[in-house]
């Protein structure tokens, strides 16, 4: 595809037509880049990107990924990862081209779809025009108190330019326990944006991951990504998002769950790559009884940045919800927790817990860690606790009084502080995929 | 070569702070097993943190020789791996790695490569035969959730497992029960033999019986007051330390 690279509304029409879309998302396409154009970066000075600065980010100078309509190989790496992750089905993209897209002939048969974004539009146009934007759009945050309207800059950005994505369907009643999987290789050195979307139907169940990974080292690039899940009435997912994307990389990702009654979601965040990388995941429990576990992982080294922000918003009563995020950092990198707990006024019997916790490896690493609370309903269990402290230097001697290097010690101590987020995580070859993602970051 | 563990005049402080260790001398000949008494505070755990590379303490003057060689530039992962070992006052508690992959990865260390599985079993067992444990303790998190005693008697099993030539065991004996203590014992008398030197610390002659030492020393003050055989550590039961203390102050 030979377009125009700078960012524009004309090139939002061309990618529009080029990728042969209906009129309807093209027009939504422009209302979202009418809100980038109007809108500013946010700074520091937008109370929730205080402690992460994305004015170096060349978010405009780099030309848009896009699908080249090239056959290409599946990359090693991603080999590896297929070969390890003991999946049902799978999509691998190389940039913004689908490579290769499987789903085992049962779940076929029981319709659930897997497919492209554009695909999905073509054949289930009505399943995909009732869902896509629904839960993450180009509008503001969810729940932030002073709703600043430059939080909606870069999912404007993602909805005005993505070029591609993914979609699973899980029919109605449709059950099925071994993970889909998703592979996104980013070769870098451009913008990428794509979305995913993941519908459960009524009492299905599904489980899905999505991983990103590139070269270890890369030009400067930027990658978007919007996940919104709809969780139907008694419908569960469990879902994953796996950063480890190259140095280069500045990533943001943004996720919102919409939750039915007695929905439930499983969600877990890993982002342990990037030079700079904030993930906001977002669950809304509208339906009475739904419930939403938000794990996350995080390790920087370096003068890796993280930053996370995490909303469980109570909408309906009886509702659970519990986030715990673990994270380390290293050298003189960087990580930053945000995160609230917002209950509405007839959010009743709401429980919601919110833990973070961080290890700090060296003098020079720093965590900031906000966790906030806005509860409206008067019969409500919630908690919420934050801490942040060194390696205890006793711990790392006695390890390495019994003969392991300090590299190990410390390995089996940031192993140690995730632990009880990794024992919740009852995939085992991703749970020993992380480990070993922990292990390697350690050593370096 | 020496073959000893030999603390030569050895001052040292809390690393800019409070000196502890006021010139303390000792030899324990390989072969040996030599005991060390003394009132709260005296600096015994200090002195054991010390030989194994705890790096909140700076050795001010003196020396530590390990079979006639200085290990005082030595990080402490790097004296375990030559044949030192610490079982500590207070273990630490470690979520997230077992009990015997923890032990798996130290033996693999002190090896330098990959640990026979066979072998690195048989020695599991063996120990957890001699402290008459069960198999449950290895898949268990590192001390995590341990009772007071278990932490101890684990300690004695990573010995028994690394087969360290030089042990120092502070306080092992604190907090067991006599039928723990008795199977502690075994434990170290099952490492006893002419490749082997202990030191153990501890407040209580009742260990003494079990382990019977090579030589017994007093420490007051950071410093070594008196020494003898373990007649002394009967007479210490007895009398108390005020005696001693009235040595080491008409010495200085
Ligand atoms: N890291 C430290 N920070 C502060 N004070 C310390 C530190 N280490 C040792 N000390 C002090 O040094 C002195 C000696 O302590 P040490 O633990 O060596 O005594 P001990 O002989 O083992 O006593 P106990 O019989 O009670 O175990 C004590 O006064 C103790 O408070
Ligand atoms: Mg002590």
């Amino acid at each position: 595809m030979e377009l125009t690279s700078t960012l524009s509304r004309d090139l939002i029409l061309q990618v529009s037509s080029k990728l042969g879309e209906p009129d309807w998302l093209r027009a939504k396409r422009l209302l979202a880049w009418e809100t980038f154009a109007r809108l500013p970066y946010p700074t520091p000075r937008t109370e929730e990107w205080k402690y992460t600065d994305i004015t170096e980010v060349p978010f405009e100078e780099l030309s848009l990924e896009l699908p080249t309509g090239q056959p290409r190989a599946i990359p090693q790496a991603v080999q590896d990862r297929l070969a390890q992750a003991q999946l049902s089905g799978y999509a691998v993209f190389v940039g913004a081209d689908l490579v290769h897209v499987e789903l085992p002939e049962a779940l076929r048969e029981q319709g659930v779809i897997l497919c492209s974004l554009h695909e999905a539009m073509a054949r289930h146009p009505r399943l995909v025009e009732e869902n896509l934007f629904r839960a993450v759009n180009w509008s503001d945050l969810v729940g932030t108190q002073q709703n600043r309207p430059e939080n909606s800059k870069i999912p404007a950005l993602n909805a005005a330019l993505f070029t591609h994505g993914v979609f699973l369907y899980i029919p109605r009643n449709v059950e099925f326990s071994k993970p889909i999987g998703v592979f996104k290789y980013l070769e870098g050195g451009q913008l990428s944006a794509s979305r995913t979307l993941i519908v459960g139907d009524v009492n299905s169940q599904a489980v899905y991951i999505e991983e990103y990974i590139s070269p270890a080292k890369v030009a400067p690039s930027v990658n978007t990504s919007s996940t919104e899940i709809i969780v139907g009435d008694g419908a569960k997912v469990r879902h994953a998002h796996i950063q480890l994307l190259g140095q280069g990389f500045y990533h943001f990702h943004r996720q919102r769950a919409h939750l039915q009654r007695d929905a439930a979601l499983n969600d877990l965040v890993v982002n342990m790559g990037a030079s700079l990388s904030r993930a906001e995941v977002q669950s809304e429990m509208l339906g009475p009884g739904s419930s939403s576990e938000m794990l996350g992982l995080y390790f920087t080294t370096g003068l890796e940045h993280v930053d996370h922000y995490t909303l469980q918003h109570h909408v309906a009563d009886h509702a659970y919800s519990d986030v715990l995020y673990k994270g380390a950092a290293k050298d003189q990198s960087r990580t930053v927790y945000a995160g609230l707990i917002k209950v509405e006024p007839g959010a009743q019997k709401t429980d919601a817990y919110q833990t973070n916790r961080n290890l700090l490896l060296s003098a020079d690493a720093r965590s900031d860690s906000v966790p906030q609370l806005e509860i409206g309903a008067n019969d409500v269990k919630c908690s919420h606790g934050s801490s942040t402290a060194p390696v205890a230097p006793e711990e790392l001697f006695y390890l390495m009084s019994r003969g392991l290097p300090r590299h190990m010690a410390q390995q089996i101590l940031v192993k140690g502080h995730m632990t009880d987020v990794l024992t919740r995580i009852p995939i085992e070859p991703l749970r020993q995929y992380i480990e070993s993602i922990i292990e390697e970051k350690v050593r370096v | 070569m020496v073959n000893q563990l030999e603390i030569r005049n050895l001052h040292a402080r809390i690393v800019d702070g409070e000196t502890i260790l006021n010139g303390v001398n000792l030899i324990v000949p390989k072969g040996q097993i030599h005991a060390i008494m003394g009132p709260n505070g005296a600096g015994k755990s200090t002195l054991g943190k010390i030989i194994a590379g705890d790096p909140s303490y700076e050795i001010t003057k003196g020396d530590i020789l390990m079979d006639g060689e200085s290990i005082l530039e030595m990080e402490a992962d790097e004296r375990a791996r030559k044949g030192l070992f610490l079982a500590f006052q207070y273990p630490v508690e470690v979520p997230g790695v077992s009990n015997a992959n923890f032990l798996r990865l130290a033996l693999q260390a002190k090896q330098g490569g990959e640990v026979n599985m066979m072998e690195f079993y048989g020695k599991l067992q063996k120990a957890l035969k001699t402290l008459e444990w069960d198999e449950s303790i290895l898949t268990r998190y590192l001390n995590d959730g341990f009772s007071g005693g278990e932490k101890k008697r684990n300690e004695i099993m990573h010995m028994m497992v690394l087969e360290p030539t030089y042990a120092i065991m502070d306080e092992t004996d604190s907090g067991l029960d006599i039928d723990a203590l008795k199977v502690v014992a075994k434990g170290v008398n099952a490492m006893r033999g002419p490749n082997f030197g202990a030191l153990l610390i501890t407040h209580y002659q009742r260990l003494l019986n079990y382990i019977v030492p090579d030589a017994v020393h007093v420490m007051i003050d950071g410093r070594i007051v008196t020494s003898g055989g373990p007649e002394l550590a009967l007479r210490l039961e007895e009398q108390g330390y005020d005696w001693v203390k009235e040595l080491a102050a008409t010495a200085s």
